[in-house]
């Protein structure tokens, strides 16, 4: 157990985390290099597509150290992205120790600190590595001054490396091998191994990711899952290489996957601890903290058939996905759906299109919110998560809107274009400090400004130098109202949204705007009004089409134009109908696409 | 039970693919022709095809032929005599038979008009599309406007009857330009107007590079004020881009607008025949190019399909629906073979949008918002 070393990389995205990864791999001839293909550890299309990590993923590499001896080092993979955190701290939980990737150009960013913090709290030993050194503007220097003054962690001495050259890999490894801690477990105590992650994989069924901590489990084992109790015959034990690779046994301190015939997707939840049949009274490890989503949206199949099947996919894609959290929902508009939550606007898109991709669904998404806590007049509270949930205006005593915490790290020249963008969004200061060129500012800000666009608006008015971590604090009252939308007089449920009286008028006009401009031209005039209540705030007319007719059809067109209006029909088909009118998608979407 | 198909009237189209050069908007299979081209022998195949396709008459006589193209008229009076004689020997005509020829409003087409009356075309229709200069480039025409004018008189007095193929909605066209085209169109007498919007058709230049086109504002004042004016005129719309004065309409394109049956031969040519004893109805499509269609080693047949069942309604209504005259549920029947019960919530769906309208038991009609709103009308069916 003493050559066992256990590793994450915390980095931004950018940072170089996955090229380093994959220069550690080759190093150690984890893969060949006809097998390299970009970013190996990046499986799913989606995370190769955006360049992100989306889940936590491991590679057990055997590295021959300068001291002679073989270690083996498992470097479990984390995301980069803030709305990712929770998958971040889960893979911290099977480290001793993490590497601290900071771009030696560009300096710390605001979520890098925040997942050192989680780090640090979990007595991981965090080694500070400057990447990107070949570049010119690579200033070792001043970046190790900032990593100390902000981070607070030593890092004279830190390593410094190309991942993209190659300088330097070694020196990587080896500081691992020195400085990391190697694992502390007992090979003859009774099998407790915690599950880092879980998916579902169709022709091996539920595949988990562990971190046994102590004794050991192989091939033929019989398991058992704590919490459920339910016992599984061990199929496969082994680690990835990043190849799955069998082993017939996973050993304390070790980090690798166990498939048991487990069908029931729910049947090995993560965070949950592992152990064997026989093994009575056995403890269940730390496992991790139960997420709650910041954003939640309706999702729903835009042909209605689909509802089994999307029902399915929920539930596949939530085993891998712990925070991704849905309930039934019925919309007058889009029929049987969803209420999903999610851990920000990243991970909503992502979710459904993994959802369209993987699982081959159409749905459309309605307009992202956060929940709110209403105050009825009766003295009851009510959590809500949908604009439709909100009580009518009479019953409503107080309105009380979640607020978060944002730590934002930025370089002096752009701290005003940040402290615009807050006071825009409502915020509150409550701190600022600088270090030496970037000052760390943090605001009160309502989570419902936060978790629409305010991310990418940070990034562009501080040409992606600023970053942003942020934390729920608490629900704090607020004069929120609903705007409903009524097309020819009729309420869209699903178009409805919650927001601050003070932007309800331009908000209202906006969307109906946008609306009119998704909206195509129908056989009729369609009136889009904005309302609070009974009260018309905005109103706007998309007016009828005139005409829609093939101008020629003769003899020899029948099926060219036959062609082009089954195109027209499927059109159609992918509309959702209210009422008369017939909306696009799109417009479901609408409030998010104000102002762009 | 089964429904018993009836034959409808036989037309025949016979397709003449070359053209001096290719205009940006067209779809139709054409393909630009250096030089002569090869009349003789492509007449000669014209007829063989014609006699692959002779089983299809099942002793019907011939209602209407049509000449369309690429450009009939490049071809030379005697291979259209040829061509009528040659259909002739094979099926007899009806009395009253209509027979058209497309033709471009060129000085050497003009001068062939009376020789192609002499072979017995009876019915010219002339591809002038606009008298704007600046629009006929556009469209990549070779006339000019005179050219037009002549050409409509050379076929007003070599044939009692013809057309006038116009067009509205050109690049940069405004509302004044399209009524002065449609003024100079009726100032030339024809007995049928063909008056129709510019579309953009895929697998066309203006696909690839679109011109500019009036805003739909325009194209709407353009429509209005040109209906009237040829209202005015004395010219009676009777499909939805086709206008002509009373008993000048086109026998021809009725006749596939009725979902009549007719051969087609030459290169791309379709037809749709209804047999009777296989109860059975069929379309047929030419090979395509020339070259191919002109290969002895080769059939003319390119494809044949049957117009299944459930295809039926659609392909009725899709051609029925253009037109400004009732349909009736008991012709449904005998033209599709299919129990009209089957139409009832469609129709019914038209009613409540106004799209159609219902005359008397069994008898329905497109309304005037169901023409301008055609595509929404057809989708019913489809």
């Amino acid at each position: 157990m003493k050559n066992i070393r256990n590793f994450s990389i915390i980095a931004h995205i950018d940072h170089g985390k996955s090229t380093l990864s994959d220069r550690l791999i080759q190093f150690c001839e984890g893969l060949a290099d006809r097998e390299m293909k970009a970013q190996v550890l990046d499986s799913m299309d989606i995370e190769r597509e955006r360049g992100i990590t989306i889940k936590a993923q491991s590679v057990t590499l055997n590295y021959k150290a300068k001291d002679g001896e073989i270690y083996q080092l498992n470097f479990i993979d984390t995301p980069g992205h803030v709305d990712f955190t929770y998958e971040v701290s889960r893979s911290l939980a099977a480290c001793e120790g993490a590497l601290l990737v900071v771009d030696a150009g560009q300096g710390v960013e605001a979520q890098t600190v925040a997942n050192c913090y989680t780090a640090i709290e979990m007595n991981l030993e965090v080694r500070a590595i400057l990447n990107k050194i070949d570049l010119p503007q690579a200033d070792p220097d001043r970046v190790s001054e900032e990593i100390e003054d902000i981070i607070g962690i030593d890092a004279v001495g830190a390593v410094q490396c190309s991942a993209k050259t190659g300088i330097g890999i070694q020196d990587v490894l080896e500081d691992i091998v020195l400085h990391i801690p190697p694992p502390e477990g007992d090979l003859d105590k009774p099998l407790q191994a915690l599950i880092i992650d879980s998916w579902f994989d169709p022709y091996q069924g539920v595949v988990s990711l562990v971190r046994v901590k102590h004794g050991s489990i192989r091939k033929g084992d019989k398991l058992k899952i704590l919490s459920t109790g339910d016992s599984h015959q061990v199929d496969k034990v082994g680690i990835f290489t990043p190849k799955q690779t069998d082993t017939g046994i996973l050993k304390a301190g070790e980090v690798g996957f166990i498939i048991a015939g487990i069908k029931e997707i729910l049947g090995a939840p993560v965070g949950d601890t592992i152990t064997l049949a026989n093994n009575a009274a056995v403890e269940p490890l730390p496992g991790f903290q139960k997420i709650k989503p910041q954003v939640y949206a309706g999702l729903f199949p835009v042909s209605s058939d689909d509802y089994e099947s999307f029902r399915d996919a929920l539930g596949k894609l939530s085993l891998n996905d712990a925070s991704l959290f849905y309930e039934p929902e019925s919309s007058s508009a889009l029929g049987l759906g969803f209420r999903c939550g999610f851990l920000g606007m990243l991970h909503m898109e992502i979710v459904q299109e993994r959802l369209e991709r993987e699982y081959d669904l159409d749905l459309i998404t309605t307009a992202p919110t956060v929940n709110y806590e209403i105050l009825t007049k009766d003295g009851t509270i009510h959590s809500i998560d949908s604009p439709s949930e909100m009580p009518a205006v009479n019953d409503i005593a107080e309105v009380r809107e979640p607020i978060c915490k944002a730590d934002i790290l930025v370089p002096q020249e752009y701290l005003g274009n940040v402290i615009t963008l807050c006071m825009e969004k409502r915020g509150t200061q409550t701190a600022m400090s600088y270090h030496g060129k970037q000052v760390a500012v943090s605001y009160d800000l309502p989570m419902a400004e936060v978790v629409m666009d305010f991310f990418d608006r940070l990034k562009s008015t501080s040409r992606g130098f600023a970053s942003l971590d942020y934390n729920f604090t608490r629900f704090q009252e607020a004069d929120m109202v609903r705007v409903d939308i009524l097309l020819n007089g009729e309420r869209v449920d699903a178009l409805a949204m919650i927001c601050h009286r003070d932007f309800s008028q331009s908000r209202g006009r906006l969307l109906a705007d946008k609306l009119k401009e998704l909206i195509p031209r129908q056989m009729f005039d369609i009136a889009i009004q904005a309302v609070i209540g009974v009260h018309i705030i905005a109103r706007t007319t998309v007016k009828q089409l005139r005409k829609n007719v093939i101008a020629k059809c003769y003899g020899g067109d029948i099926s060219r134009k036959k062609k082009l209006l089954q195109k027209q029909k499927d059109g159609k088909k992918r509309m959702k109908q209210v009422g008369n009118v017939e909306l696009p998608q799109d417009a479901f979407l609408a409030i998010l696409k104000i102002g762009k | 039970m089964p429904i018993s198909l009836a034959l409808p009237p036989l037309s025949l189209y016979i397709h003449i693919p070359w053209c001096v050069q290719k205009c940006p908007y067209c779809d139709f299979n054409s393909h630009a022709q250096k030089g002569e081209i090869p009349e003789t022998e492509y007449v000669a195949h014209l007829l063989d095809d014609l006699d692959q396709d002779l089983t299809y008459v099942q002793g019907r006589k011939l209602h209407s032929i049509f000449f369309g193209g690429g450009t009939p008229s490049l071809l030379s009076e005697q291979a259209v005599a040829n061509i009528l004689d040659g259909v002739k020997q094979r099926i007899e005509f009806e009395d009253d038979i209509e027979i058209t020829l497309e033709a471009n409003p060129g000085t050497l087409e003009y001068n062939k008009f009376s020789g192609f009356a002499e072979a017995g075309v009876n019915r010219i229709s002339i591809g002038v599309q606009s008298f704007q200069l600046d629009k006929l480039k556009a469209l990549g025409r070779i006339h000019n406007d005179d050219e037009a004018k002549t050409a409509a008189s050379y076929a007003a007095n070599s044939v009692n009857t013809f057309n006038i193929d116009l067009m509205h909605g050109l690049p940069d066209q405004s509302l004044e330009d399209a009524m002065s085209d449609l003024k100079q169109a009726i100032a030339l007498n024809p007995t049928h107007l063909s008056w129709y919007q510019l579309t953009i058709e895929p697998n066309t230049l203006f696909y690839s590079q679109p011109p500019k086109l009036p805003q739909d504002e325009t194209l709407w004042d353009i429509q209005q004020q040109g209906h009237e004016l040829l209202k005015e005129a004395g010219f009676v719309q009777y499909e939805i881009s086709a206008y002509s004065k009373a008993g000048y309409q086109c026998k021809h394109n009725l006749n596939y607008w009725r979902f009549g049956d007719y051969l087609g031969i030459g290169c791309g040519a379709h037809g749709k025949i209804t047999q009777v004893a296989e109860n059975n109805i069929i379309r047929t499509e030419k090979v395509k190019h020339p070259k191919g269609y002109m290969d002895l080693t080769k059939p003319y047949l390119n494809k044949v399909w049957d117009v299944e069942i459930d295809d039926r309604p659609f392909e009725y209504f899709m051609n029925k629906l253009r037109i400004k005259e009732p349909f009736y549920l008991d012709y449904f029947q005998q033209l599709t073979g299919l129990d009209a019960r089957i139409l009832e919530d469609k129709i019914n769906r038209g009613i409540e949008l106004t799209l159609l309208t219902k005359i008397s038991d069994g008898k329905y009609q497109t309304t005037a918002k169901g023409i301008q709103f055609y595509n929404d009308l057809v989708d019913l069916f489809l």
